[in-house]
Parts: structure tokens; C-alpha cells; sequence
């Protein structure tokens, strides 16, 4: 019965948001709890990435630029004017939502192209970051950036940033999988398969693209402010191409098109990343090796492994 | 005057030609964007350090070696990395990050063999120039001219002249109908990726007593020689050969006008503007999607 099916799924949605929730009672040390925060925040930047690249097809490689610009837009507005840390949260991600509406012009740009003028985009944005000192206080960093606050809350821990990076990446993608399966979904999936077609249909692909773009950038920009109140310290090598694909590593391990694969990849390339340090100079080059294994699994990446396995066996 | 650092930005140019011709060529043939040409350049310029300072090969026999033990290298990647990866008919993009994990073992990988500290090439060049006229000819960019040009020019013949190079453009330009024709795919493939590590390798020979060799010039440098290719226009060989050497003039007087914080970031500028008006480069033919 669709019902049943419908229940079921309700109480399995139930049982992950209680144990998601529990979550922090249930782990060994602070540490790990420090590292999940940090999965979170690029959990939300991935998202956004997903949305661009995997329902959209538009690969770019710049989206440090967005990511950085949330995160020092949020940290000047605080330590600078003296802005609510609420106010300058939002005000993260849609300084880099108008940063993504100049670039408009660009999404004329296909495949490769618009790849690479992302990741030009990408080192023009680092380089003002470092070069502004003025604003950004250049390549030393910014400090002392106070943590979230939200009224009476101060979210300055490690324990209590957890459910507010919680709450983010919630919301994100609850936003993005109803995006996601309206007609807009739609378009962007047309889009995706043959721009030709997408045209043929009434579907007007720049101005879809675009508008996913702003909202990849708007995205990328709330996740910023969040690192910038997680960490409390920016620095501008923090914002480099090395992280524009670090999170489209993070979105094709976890399985390109899936909001879910966003989040299970940016959790995954995190802890990679932190765990493979008791390795020291081999660290990178397991990372490396694991990066070219795991490209192998296809479209779905480690998001499909689960049903490939069971295929297999069932088979054998 | 003026000539000065044009000579230097031409000759730093076809250092970039070199590394785009690799990008260029693969991108035609198997529509891949191969991230880790640039590292492939970067052991083609420490293992010339280990041929001329330890071994005592003079320079100008090093580089043919290089470019074999670079063609070698490039032919292995392809036979571990990407063949295993392509046969599972992944997306492009499952490719294109297998590339960069190539590129970050291969990096971390020449860490361990030749130390984090930059080397500098034994001397190679005497500080004499040679003067045509009024032009200033420093010996140091004499090489990438001449054996860079001569690259080029030989490789334009071998695409042009000889049946292996006919077959690849063949092969790139229809795959089905050049298998019917009789055209090895998987060869020409290796062919493809053979001379794109020899053209890496020879780039990483000549840049090497330019600036120093260290794990971590392929990054930079592959990336700007990206970024030359895509200004010609991605996987066009005259594209790649003139994007590199305008890409490098840019750079070269950019460096000279503008406040050293942004004369990076002002070829990219321009890039994207060449882009804005010719959205697939100066030579740019439209690749398969």
C-alpha cells in the first residue's frame, strides 16, 4: 500500500532525525565533534555545488570565490560595523549571491569554458582577498571573529555549533529536494541533457542557469559565515582552487545529483582528510590513490556501492 | 627596449605552448582534461636536475631523455589510472578527479624522492647574450625558443606529414568511423598520451634552469598553461601553440605595469574577457560535449 510505504518512510525519516539530534551524547570526544562541525559547514557548501554541477551540469571550478567572500563579508560586517552575527550570517550569503549575478554574463559559456573561467574567476576573487589588507587584513588573516549568536544562544562551542550546523544543512536540503523535484528541477534536469532540447521546450536556459547559479553562490555564501564563526579565524589561503575541488571531490564521491551523496561525500572527504594525517607524508598520496579508486565506481559513487554490492552477490 | 621582456614572455610562452599542446591533445581525443600534465612537467624538471647535476648527462642530452622517461610516465597513468577507470563508461567528470588524484600522488610522490626545497639546475648557460641587432638575446630563453619552436614545428609535421599523426586526427575527429577505417583506438590513444608526456617533459627541461624545479611548480604552472590553452581555444593545436605564447607576453607585462599583488590575477582577467567575445577561444572549434 502507498500509505504503508509512506509511513514507513516517515518513521525512518524519524528515527535519523533522533539519532542525527542524539548525536553529540553518543560521540567519544570533543575532537571527532570538531570535525563533524567542519563536515557540516561543507556539507552546506556542497549542497549548493550539487545543485550547479549535478542537477545543472555546469561544472565550476571557482567556488571558493563564493564560499569566501560569505565568510569574510559575514567576519568584517561583525568585527568591523559591528553588525548582529545575525544579520551578517545572511548578509554572507547574499553578498555572494550578488557576486554570482555579475557573473551572468560567463553562463554563455559551456563544458570546459565555463569551467575554466570559473576557476579564473576563482583566482581573482583570492587574490583581492589577499591583496585588500585594508578590508580583509590580508595574507596574515583575520581574527579573533566572535561565534554565532542567535539572541540569548551563543553557539561557542563545539557542542552547541553542531546543531546549528545542524539546523543549515537541514534546511538546505529540505529547500533543495523540493527545488529539486518541481518544475525547476525539471528545467535544470533538461538542461542537464541537451541544451538544444531544453530550448525546443520553452526552456530558456540561460535564465535557469542563472538563477542556479546565484543560488549555488547564496549557498556557498551562508556556509562561509558559517566556517567564519566555527573557526573564528579566516585565512585567505583558505578560499584557493585546491578547495573549489575539494568540494566538487566531495560531491562526485558522495554520487553526482544527490543531495543526500553531498552530504555523506563532504563527511567523507572531512574525515578523510583529518584522519589520514597519522599517515604524515604519505597522507596525500593515500589521498590521492583512494581519489582515483573511488572515481571508478561511477555516477553514483560511494551512494551506490551499497546496491552494486548487493547486485553482485545476489548474482553470484 | 620593449623587445626585452617580449623575448622573455615569448620564450616563457612556448614553455606554456608545450604543456598546452598536452591539454589540447587530449582534450581532442578523448574530450579529457588532464590535470596532472602539469605534475607530469614537474618530474620532467626534477629528473633533468638528477641527469645533469648527478649524472652528468649534458643538458642538451637530458632533454630527449626526459622527454622519453616524461612519455614513458604519461603512458603508465594512462595504462593504471585511466584505462581501468574509462572501461567502467564513467561519467567525464569521474576522469577528470582521477586526474587530480594523479596529480596530488604525483606531487606528494616527488616530495619523497627529491626533498620540499626548491633545486636550482647547475649552471647551464653562460651569462653572455647573444645580440641580433638591437634584440637582447639572454642564453637562458634562447633554448625554449629554439628547441620549443622546434617542438612545435615538428610536431605540426608529424600530424600533418606522417600516417600515425593522420590516424590520430582521424581517431579524435570520428571515433566510430576511423575504427572502420581500420584505426586502432586504443593505440592512437596511446600515441595521444606518449606525446603529451614528451611535450610536458620537455617544458618541465626548459622551465627548470628558468626557475627553480621543486614538487610543486606543476601546480602553477599547469594551471596558467591551462588556462593558455583554453585562451586559444581547448583542443586546438594552433590554439594551444598561440595561447601559450600570448598568454605569456600578458604575464610578462603585466608583471612590468601592474602592482605585483594582481599580475596574476590579470591574465585570468583577460582570459575570461578573450572568452566573453569568442566563447571557445581565438582557435576555438566546438568539442563534443
Amino acid at each position: 500500500m502507498g500509505g504503508g510505504e509512506r509511513g514507513r518512510r516517515r518513521l525512518r525519516g524519524l528515527a535519523l532525525a533522533v539519532l542525527l539530534l542524539a548525536l553529540p551524547w553518543l560521540l567519544p570526544q570533543r575532537y571527532f565533534l570538531r570535525v563533524v562541525d567542519l563536515g557540516l559547514v561543507y556539507a552546506v557548501l556542497a549542497l549548493g555545488l550539487q545543485l550547479l554541477v549535478g542537477s545543472a551540469g555546469q561544472l565550476s571550478l571557482g567556488h571558493a570565490a563564493f564560499y569566501g567572500t560569505g565568510a569574510y563579508t559575514s567576519a568584517i560586517l561583525v568585527r568591523k560595523l559591528g553588525l548582529p552575527v545575525e544579520l551578517s550570517f545572511v548578509a554572507g550569503g547574499v553578498v555572494a549571491a550578488l557576486l554570482g549575478l555579475t557573473l551572468v554574463p560567463i553562463l554563455r559559456l559551456r563544458g570546459n569554458e565555463l569551467a575554466v573561467a570559473t576557476l579564473g574567476f576563482g583566482v581573482i576573487v583570492h587574490a583581492v582577498i589577499l591583496n585588500e589588507e585594508w578590508l580583509t587584513e590580508g595574507p596574515f588573516g583575520m581574527m579573533r571573529i566572535p561565534p554565532f549568536q542567535l539572541g540569548p544562544l551563543v553557539f561557542n562551542t563545539e557542542f552547541r555549533f553542531y546543531f546549528l550546523g545542524l539546523a543549515v544543512v537541514a534546511g538546505t536540503y529540505l529547500a533543495f529536494r523540493r527545488l529539486t523535484r518541481s518544475r525547476f528541477g525539471r528545467a535544470l534536469e533538461a538542461i542537464r541533457q541537451s541544451e538544444e532540447a531544453a530550448v525546443t521546450s520553452g526552456i530558456n536556459p540561460v535564465l535557469y542557469k542563472s538563477k542556479v547559479f546565484v543560488i549555488a553562490a547564496f549557498t556557498a555564501g551562508l556556509a562561509g559565515a558559517l566556517f567564519a564563526h566555527l573557526n573564528r579565524y579566516l585565512n585567505p589561503n583558505d578560499f584557493t582552487l585546491a578547495e573549489s575541488i575539494n568540494v566538487l571531490i566531495m560531491i562526485v564521491v558522495g554520487g553526482l545529483r544527490s543531495l543526500e551523496g553531498a552530504i555523506i561525500g563532504a563527511m567523507i572527504i572531512v574525515f578523510a582528510s583529518e584522519y589520514l594525517r597519522a599517515f604524515k607524508e604519505y597522507r596525500l598520496i593515500l589521498f590521492g590513490v583512494l581519489l582515483v579508486l573511488l572515481m571508478a565506481l561511477g555516477a553514483d559513487g560511494l551512494r551506490g556501492l551499497p546496491s552494486a554490492l548487493a547486485r553482485r552477490l545476489h548474482r553470484g | 627596449m620593449i623587445l626585452d621582456p617580449l623575448i622573455g614572455g615569448i620564450a616563457m610562452g612556448c614553455i606554456y605552448s608545450l604543456i598546452a599542446l598536452g591539454y589540447n591533445m587530449l582534450i581532442r581525443a578523448m574530450n579529457l582534461l588532464h590535470f596532472a600534465q602539469g605534475e607530469v612537467m614537474m618530474v620532467g624538471a626534477l629528473s633533468g636536475v638528477t641527469l645533469v647535476s648527478a649524472l652528468h648527462v649534458p643538458y642538451l642530452v637530458a632533454i630527449p631523455l626526459i622527454m622519453v622517461l616524461c612519455a614513458a610516465l604519461s603512458l603508465a597513468l594512462d595504462a593504471f589510472a585511466y584505462r581501468p577507470i574509462r572501461r567502467r563508461n564513467v561519467p567525464v567528470i569521474n576522469l577528470i578527479i582521477a586526474t587530480l588524484g594523479v596529480s596530488i600522488v604525483l606531487s606528494n610522490g616527488a616530495i619523497l624522492v627529491w626533498g620540499a626545497e626548491p633545486i636550482r639546475y647547475p649552471t647551464i648557460y653562460g651569462s653572455g647574450a647573444l645580440m641580433l641587432g638591437p634584440v637582447r638575446l639572454p642564453p637562458q630563453f634562447l633554448a625554449p625558443l629554439l628547441v620549443g619552436g622546434g617542438l612545435m614545428v615538428a610536431l605540426q609535421l608529424f600530424f600533418t606529414r606522417s600516417l600515425v599523426g593522420i590516424a590520430m586526427r582521424a581517431a579524435a575527429q570520428d571515433r566510430e568511423t576511423a575504427r572502420l577505417m581500420g584505426i586502432d583506438i586504443d593505440r592512437t590513444i596511446q600515441y595521444t598520451f606518449a606525446i603529451s608526456g614528451a611535450m610536458g617533459g620537455a617544458a618541465g627541461a626548459l622551465l627548470g634552469p628558468i626557475i627553480f624545479a621543486s614538487f610543486n611548480m606543476g601546480e602553477v604552472i599547469g594551471i596558467k598553461a591551462f588556462v593558455a590553452a583554453t585562451l586559444g581555444g581547448l583542443g586546438s593545436m594552433p590554439g594551444a601553440m598561440v595561447g601559450g605564447i600570448v598568454f605569456g607576453v600578458i604575464e610578462t607585462f603585466a608583471a612590468l605595469f601592474i602592482s605585483s599583488g594582481y599580475k596574476d590575477a590579470l591574465g585570468y582577467g583577460v582570459m575570461i574577457a578573450i572568452l566573453l567575445v569568442a566563447p571557445s577561444g581565438l582557435f576555438g572549434r566546438r568539442v563534443r560535449a
